[in-house]
């Protein structure tokens, strides 16, 4: 059983008298324990996939299973339950509340499932101790660096257990130092029995993921297996 | 407990926008407290007017040869009425078998002297003996006239706390003899200081026995009321309606012609009054209400500010898993608890404000429980009203657009 299954899936968009088909018939499916990079240009469609793969939003026509069900037809907030339990979001922008504490802002999924504070707590710590942020727990966003930010967000993704972790061009606003270290804690989470989606228009960052799903004009251009020897040659072999 | 923590949330955002939250407070504090003191104030007037009244009992009624006047047609009307009678006191005494005790009171305006010391303007009235027994007169010290007294017309007087003050500095004034109207009274008795009733001043009165203020400062045809005790609460309307029938034998009243008379009782007189004033209370608390409406509309302005402000925040809460309930329910507790707390503080204000303006006019007042339940359900309404659009408009947003929000 895969853990995602798409069939036929459509995006439409109607800006005023244009209909902008976003996605025209994605069908793929990804099983668990999966690293799979989903890579286009921009336009490609790649990002409406992925919002479309996190739940955050539905498709025009077509089905999509998440674990066998159904999600395409859910109300919003039965997608918010998938969100929050199955799935662990990494932005390119981090998306963490300025405001909030490393600790407070990897609480944050677990506030909305109702766990009791203590657990929360301990959970939250855990997975902040897994992206080895444990001593900067207290620190607010701003006073962490880009790729602390990112693993903050990281965390937060983890710390639910999801599924599948999906991440939009997670290097995206980091130097290439740092977006490398990021990439290995990717490839270390994958080993540790992690589903991964990464969503990028870098050859590089997609070549970490073991199949790359090439997207073009809203479609599935290509379903590319990554070889060792390939990962080997671009040091992505980890 | 996700509401708690939701809560928090809410809390936690106020507290970072200091200046805008303090902003939004006085809007509402100046709506609540305008409404409060209104509020208040007309309750503490109702409140006075009702104390007042109480010191006729629950089983007195007043006939009068006015009754309750409304308007100037039925005033002139009233006019042409033939004046209440002393001798319908033994009238009523003889045919009206659940009355207990009958009593006549009427007033003039007159001057009281004591040496070289004068006071215009002064209310003497004149009651038999047994008007004790019906109105609470209120004795501060010594004691009222009797019947005796009343019978054989003795010049003896009680006399308000003003009148003690006023003619009497560092006196004691029983037993002193004072003129009323140029005529020579003894002061037997004293009532408590009473203050004063819509700047009224309610201790500037003296008063003796029947018979010989009829002798001294007016005339046996004296218009004069009449006050009715009945034998109890549940008899009340009985006895009400025979002294009517009493009443209207006794003046000739035609059978097809309304009374021409009043009875009054405390309640209906309150009733009267408060529905005399209906509309000038409605109106007060009509026009105050439009700053509590300026306030509820700046909570709803800075709502809408703070939600699209926050959009971003909102797309990560969502992505994050959270319900459009909980959204919702974080906006609106922002709104509830700026409203609440401004609600709060200016119902403090409100209920001050309002004593102040009944102390103006020299009334006094227990805080009024109805203002303060009044206020809450207010502010809460303010702020459920004023924020569930903003909050709803943040608790539907699409997380995609949400988090693509610039």
């Amino acid at each position: 059983m895969p853990l995602i299954e798409t069939r036929e899936i459509w995006k439409t968009y109607e800006m005023g008298a244009t209909v902008v088909h976003a996605l025209r018939g994605v069908s793929l499916s990804i099983n668990k324990g999966d690293y799979v990079a989903i890579m286009g240009p921009s336009g490609s469609g790649k990002s409406t996939l992925m919002n479309l793969i996190g739940c955050l939003d539905t498709p025009s026509s077509g089905e999509y299973y998440f674990k066998d069900k159904q999600v395409s037809h859910m109300t919003d907030d039965e997608l918010a339950v998938i969100r929050n339990r199955e799935i662990g979001f990494v932005f390119q922008t981090f998306n963490l509340m300025p405001r909030a504490t490393a600790l407070h802002n990897v609480e944050l999924p677990l506030i909305y499932n109702g766990t009791p504070r203590l657990n929360r707590e301990q959970k939250a710590r855990k997975a902040l101790n897994i992206v080895d942020l444990g001593d900067r727990m207290l620190h607010r966003p701003n006073e962490l660096s880009g790729g602390q930010r990112q693993r903050v967000a990281i965390a937060r993704a983890l710390v639910n257990e999801p599924s599948l972790i999906l991440a939009d061009e997670p290097t995206g606003n980091l130097d290439s130092k740092t977006g490398l270290e990021i990439m290995q804690l990717f490839s270390r989470l994958h080993k540790e029995g992690n589903t991964i989606i990464i969503v990028t228009h870098e050859r590089e960052v997609a070549t970490y993921a073991d199949r790359v799903l090439h997207i073009l004009d809203g479609m599935v251009d290509r379903d590319e297996v990554i070889t060792v020897a390939e990962k080997s040659a671009n040091g992505t072999n980890l | 407990m996700i509401v708690w923590e939701i809560f928090k949330m809410a809390v936690g955002a106020l507290r970072v926008n200091k200046l805008r939250t303090s902003l939004t407070l006085l809007g509402i504090i100046i709506g609540v407290s305008s409404v409060i003191t209104i509020i208040s104030a007309l309750e503490g007037l109702s409140q006075s007017i009702r104390a007042e009244l109480n010191q006729l009992g629950p089983t007195t009624f007043i006939v009068t040869r006015f009754g309750l006047i409304r308007g100037h047609d039925a005033f002139m009307e009233a006019l042409k009425r033939k004046p209440m009678k002393y001798e319908y006191l033994s009238d009523i005494e003889k045919g009206c078998k659940d009355c207990e005790k009958v009593a006549a009171r009427s007033y003039i305006m007159g001057e009281v002297k004591f040496g070289n010391r004068k006071l215009k303007r002064v209310l003497i009235g004149g009651g038999t003996a047994n008007i004790f027994d019906i109105v609470d007169l209120q004795l501060g010290q010594g004691r009222l006239h009797t019947l005796e007294e009343d019978q054989s017309r003795r010049r003896v007087a009680f006399v308000g706390a003003t009148i003690a003050e006023e003619l009497f500095p560092g006196l004691d004034p029983i037993g002193q003899t004072m003129k009323i109207n140029n005529i020579r009274y003894e002061i037997i008795g004293m009532a408590k200081k009473k203050g004063a009733t819509m700047g009224e001043d309610q201790d500037k009165f003296v008063f003796v026995p029947y018979s010989s203020f009829v002798r001294d400062f007016t005339d046996p045809h004296m218009d004069l009321d009449i006050f009715v005790k009945a034998s109890s609460v549940e008899r009340l309307p009985e006895a009400m309606d025979e002294v009517r029938v009493i009443l209207r034998s006794v003046r000739h009243v035609p059978f097809e012609k309304e009374d021409d008379f009043g009875i009054l009782t405390a309640d209906a007189i309150m009733a009267a009054i408060n529905d005399v004033t209906k509309y000038i209370r409605l109106g007060l608390i009509g026009i105050s209400s439009i700053a509590l409406i300026v306030g509820g509309i700046i909570i709803m302005n800075i709502m809408m500010v703070s939600v699209t402000e926050r959009t971003r925040e909102i797309g990560i809460r969502k992505s994050v898993g959270a319900r459009q309930r909980n959204i919702l329910l974080q906006f609106l507790f922002e709104s509830l608890v700026l409203s609440l707390t401004g609600g709060i503080i200016g119902i403090t204000i409100g209920v001050v404000l309002g004593d102040v303006l009944i102390n103006l006019i020299k009334m006094q007042m227990t805080p009024s429980l109805f203002a303060i339940a009044i206020g809450l359900i207010i502010s809460t309404g303010v702020g459920l009203f004023f924020g569930i659009y903003p909050a709803m408009k943040a608790a539907r947003m699409q997380p995609v657009k949400a988090l693509s929000f610039e």
